[in-house]
């Protein structure tokens, strides 16, 4: 997925802020255990969000230990746990083939990461897909139809978001409990639903530029990517109305524990995060921070030989 | 039946202000109005009833049993899911409207689907499917054709005036507004997200870091 979905941590307690990186790192972790060092760069807030929406109520066992990321400071990780597992395997097979996607749509420079990345989790995909065939199917059904409705350049902005929603509520077809699975289900699918508009609200401009398929701009007939207030006003009333469906879902199962940090990410990041998009601002703050780490990099470099 | 006390959420210490705030909450949670035609009503409404059986218990227990039907409980509200039952003569878009009230989606959309004339009432149902569907912009541009088409028909009015400004009035806890571009300021909220960002050194690479596919 592509890392819109987080709590806000600020506005919660720090043990709460404590619990989201040991669901953080634990995925790291049951990632690393596995599927190997290199399965763990597909890690990211959205995949943490589903492993938590998956968890059982209570917290399970804590380790602790250092890693690559932080090889000075012990951190705390949740242990693995089936349901970690299931995120894991989930994620993975999800991340593979959406590096494969992007080879696809990409040309052969741009394409080259995506390449990258997935001949690098080829070995940790089939693994995944041998212990999750359901949906390791589900998923390539539905970017295999996603596929055809970008080809055909498709205008409907719910049909589009269809094909990556269905996909994200497959994550719930292995939750036992048929109450859970019901309501998991219809979460997921509007959280993928958000995530699929996000994503293609925040990238009108680059779409724009290079004549990729974006439904949001064909919905709206918006002129090099930029948004009428008409067709903003709509958007993030759709935006919000696929909100109120995962929060309606939300309060009907027992999250024990993680409830206030999906409280918080749901009634409050997704708006935020939104919101940042549609300013525009969500992207340039990205920009800036990739900036900032490779200018980081680069004085580090020049100071080497000092 | 659970521990009434539990099923609020409070101690059984609480105070009746208390306990009452507590219901109120819960109450505005699980009305009908935050439910209107959501694909869960169902397991929202027996919440409800487990709430409301929950405060009259804790209520007639504190007034010694003597306050039958005094509880100021909410109840008798108007239902769950729209009622789609009546509408115009046409025996096929009352059949969808069966097929609709009682769950059954694919049927109601196999049934319109061979449905030749694309009325006011034939595009409402269709808005109707797409929001159950979860289909939120297309159940909105049918609503739209269909109050075009039938400008003075209050049941069509009623369901597009619920998808421009339904989700305005929606549950948030205490209280806040509920909406993107209602999240308090630009500045404030991206600040806030930022602060987290910059500070999570958990897992990644430091700071942010985004999926790299």
């Amino acid at each position: 997925m592509f890392g819109y979905v987080m709590p806000p941590l600020h506005t919660l307690p720090e043990a709460e802020a404590e619990r989201f990186r040991r669901a953080y790192c634990g995925l790291c972790h049951t990632l690393g255990v596995r599927y190997g060092p290199a399965a763990r760069f597909i890690l990211n807030y959205d995949f943490t969000f589903l492993a938590i929406l998956l968890s059982d109520p209570q917290e399970g066992g804590v380790g602790s230990g250092r890693c690559m990321a932080n090889p000075l400071k012990r951190r705390d990780f949740l242990e693995p746990t089936p349901v970690l597992e299931l995120a894991a395997d989930e994620s993975v097979i999800l991340a593979y083939w959406q590096s494969r996607d992007g080879a696809a749509d990409s040309g052969p420079l741009r394409g080259l990461k995506y390449r990258g990345a997935a001949g690098v989790l080829a070995p940790a995909y089939r693994r995944a897909a041998a212990f999750r065939p359901a949906f390791d199917e589900n998923t390539r059904r539905q970017l295999c139809l996603l596929g055809e409705l970008e080809a055909e350049r498709c205008p409907s902005l719910d049909r589009a978001a269809d094909a990556f929603a269905t996909l994200l509520a497959g994550a719930a077809a292995e939750i036992a409990d048929p109450t859970g699975r019901r309501v998991l289900g219809q979460l997921l699918y509007h959280l993928g639903r958000w995530v699929y508009l996000i994503d293609a609200a925040d990238d009108l401009k680059e779409d724009a530029a290079s004549g990729n398929y974006n439904p949001v701009a064909l919905r709206f007939g918006l002129a090099e990517g930029r948004w009428t207030p008409e067709a903003r006003r709509e958007f993030a009333a759709t935006l919000d109305h696929s909100i109120h469906m995962m929060a309606t879902a939300f309060e009907l199962w027992d999250f024990g524990v993680w409830r206030p940090l999906l409280e918080s990410t749901l009634y409050t990041g997704l708006f935020q995060i939104g919101r940042a998009v549609l300013d525009g601002e969500f992207r340039k703050r990205r920009r800036m921070d990739t900036a900032r780490k490779m200018g980081k990099q680069q004085t580090n470099d020049i100071q080497q030989p000092d | 039946m659970n521990d009434p006390y539990q099923v609020l959420g409070v101690p059984e210490t609480a105070t009746d202000e208390e306990i009452k705030k507590a219901y109120r909450e819960l109450a505005r949670k699980y009305h009908p109005d935050n439910y209107h035609d959501n694909p869960l009503a169902d397991l929202a409404q027996e919440r409800m009833k487990e709430i409301n059986a929950a405060y009259e218990q804790i209520t007639k227990e504190r007034s010694g049993g003597n306050r039958p039907g005094g509880s100021g409980s909410y109840g008798g509200y108007g239902g769950y899911q729209q009622q789609y039952y009546g509408g115009g003569q046409s025996s096929v878009l009352q059949q969808v409207r069966i097929a609709i009230q009682t769950g059954n989606i694919s049927r109601a959309e196999a049934l319109l689907a061979n449905y030749g004339d694309h009325n006011g009432e034939w595009n409402f149902l269709k808005g109707a499917v797409c929001y159950r569907r979860g289909w939120m912009d297309e159940a909105k541009r049918y609503y739209e054709t269909a109050c075009q088409m039938e400008p003075d028909n209050l049941e069509y009015q009623q369901a597009l005036r619920y998808m421009e400004r339904g989700t305005r009035s929606a549950y948030r806890p205490e209280g806040g507004e509920f909406g993107t571009e209602l999240c308090g300021g630009n500045d404030l909220c991206w600040r806030m997200c930022c602060a987290y960002m910059m500070c999570c050194n958990c897992g990644g690479l430091g700071g942010m870091r985004f999926c790299f596919i």
